[in-house]
């Protein structure tokens, strides 16, 4: 298929990309390193006027410790580059885990921190070529009115589909975000609205330029589990990052849970943290944040897979990631 | 859309191209540059058949805007690598020899995308592991799965590597 036209242009800084923003909004999208957008453009999910093509922007493609603070990864960091990070692997091993399961190498070496981040929704009704929506009747996140996982329902439930944001979310990630008026900080837990069809509070004259990890989170030892349908690629139909901190007695002085892949937004698993810490990590402490992280999973008809097994398996995988982090396997 | 001229870098060469700015790599290579090696499989970026090298990192052809990687203003643009810039001064490369020599090509769709992904694997690894091997090739999908003899091709393409540096040593 061939995608439908649009002006290219292609900045090189972020003022730049930000003067064209302004200009062109909303008849302009974002692209970096175009693994989400071009296969949706393909099947006519966007047509935008213009594509500003972020790639030459130079200053956000590095990966920068700042002492004290902790550590700045610029939007243009590719998911490979993440993933060969030895000092990621070491500092925050569960972001690094969470990477190295996206897609598939080759698709890692093109997609983008940034990307992943604001990665769009998911749907077994809405990811399909214009025909095939048109034949069944256009939903409401593109072009209808119609909503085919909830007959009668308002609210989109497409399904959030990436899977490093469950590892920043336990990793207290805040983003840097570029618009009209300078640069804004905003936590990633307030970032996402848990809305299918307007997933991130992100305006269309801004852009994602950075990711910052605190170093009070550098050090946890993390695992991340996923389900999906081929093993060497594919968007995850359950997700669960843990990440977990214990002292020299083995006690969990502090621990993380989130989950993605099944609700409109990743989730942290709030009460995971309290379960579990001043805790000795045993099953039993796994099993109890397996039933958390199950009750904040609100999995729907979104995909291949029934609600009720994603469910099941974000239990599963909780607890299977809580023992994993606890165990450094 | 209007066409516009663009210049890219493909084998070594600078290519000027006219096309419409919405192009993907991938028709532009086969349509316009007459590289024809690259292929079309999926075309939903999962199965690996349309990959090239940009500045030696496998990428696919099929899920890139031509332009993006076109000479920007200041002069600079990547290195793209095609099935047909990896013969080595007109000698097929060790990789393709041992495709041939253990039929790791069986009806052919796939492999010009495998070779890049091997090619690719082999200059930043030269010893890899089975595992490191299967790791590597695991965006690549080969439907008539003849994916054993592509292991033993590869493993056949590094000895000869080797044979070759030792021999060039003696």
């Amino acid at each position: 298929m061939s995608l439908p036209p649009f002006k290219l242009l292609r900045p090189r800084s972020i003022e730049d990309a930000a003067g064209y923003l302004s200009a062109h909004a909303p008849d302009i999208q974002i692209i970096a390193g175009g693994t989400d957008l071009l296969p949706s453009m393909k099947q006519r999910l966007f047509t935008p006027k213009y594509l500003l093509d972020i790639r030459g922007i130079d200053e956000l493609r590095t990966i920068r410790s700042i002492p004290g603070h902790g550590t700045e990864i610029g939007a243009l960091v590719t998911l490979s580059t993440i993933e060969d990070s030895e000092f990621i692997r070491r500092s925050y091993r569960v972001l690094r885990e969470a990477v190295a399961t996206v897609a598939s190498p080759i698709l890692r070496n093109m997609g983008t921190i940034g990307g992943n981040i604001c990665l769009d929704t998911r749907c077994l009704w809405y990811n399909q070529s214009l025909t095939w929506r048109k034949s069944c009747g256009f939903c409401i996140k593109k072009d209808g009115d119609l909503c085919h996982v909830a007959p009668g329902g308002k609210k989109c439930w497409a399904a959030f589909s990436a899977d490093s944001p469950a590892a920043l979310l336990c990793l207290e990630a805040e983003l840097e975000i570029a618009g009209p008026a300078g640069k804004r900080r905003l936590p990633l837990s307030e970032f996402y609205t848990n809305i299918g069809d307007a997933r991130m509070k992100l305006a269309n004259n801004e852009m994602l330029t950075r990711v910052f990890l605190p170093e009070r989170m550098a050090g946890y030892d993390g695992v991340y589990q996923k389900l999906r349908l081929r093993g060497s690629i594919d968007y995850p139909l359950a997700g669960v990052a843990a990440a977990l901190k214990k002292n020299a007695q083995g006690i969990i002085e502090d621990a993380r849970v989130a989950i993605t892949g099944v609700n409109p937004a990743p989730l942290l698993v709030n009460e995971a943290r309290h379960a579990l810490a001043g805790k000795m990590l045993n099953d039993h402490a796994a099993a109890v944040v397996g039933e958390l992280a199950a009750k904040v999973a609100k999995p729907l008809t979104t995909s291949l897979l029934t609600p009720e097994y994603r469910r099941e398996m974000i239990r599963v995988f909780a607890k299977r990631a809580v023992l994993g982090a606890g165990t450094g396997v | 859309m209007k066409k516009e001229l663009i210049e890219l870098r493909v084998n070594g060469r600078s290519r000027e191209v006219a096309i419409e700015p919405a192009k993907l790599l991938l028709d532009t290579l086969r349509e316009d540059l007459q590289l024809t090696g690259s292929k079309r499989g999926c075309d939903d970026s999962s199965c690996g058949a349309c990959t090239v090298l940009v500045d030696g990192t496998p990428m696919l052809s099929c899920t890139m805007i031509a332009a993006s990687i076109s000479v920007d203003d200041e002069g600079h643009a990547p290195e793209i690598t095609t099935i047909e810039g990896v013969a080595e001064h007109g000698a097929m490369a060790a990789i393709q020899k041992a495709y041939g020599d253990w039929g790791g090509a069986q009806c052919g769709y796939c492999t010009p995308g495998f070779i890049m992904t091997v090619k690719a694997l082999l200059e930043r690894n030269p010893e890899p592991s089975d595992e490191d091997i299967r790791h590597a090739l695991s965006g690549n999908l080969c439907r008539c799965t003849g994916y054993t003899q592509m292991y033993q091709a590869i493993k056949a393409a590094i000895r000869a590597e080797q044979q070759g540096i030792a021999a060039a040593r003696r």
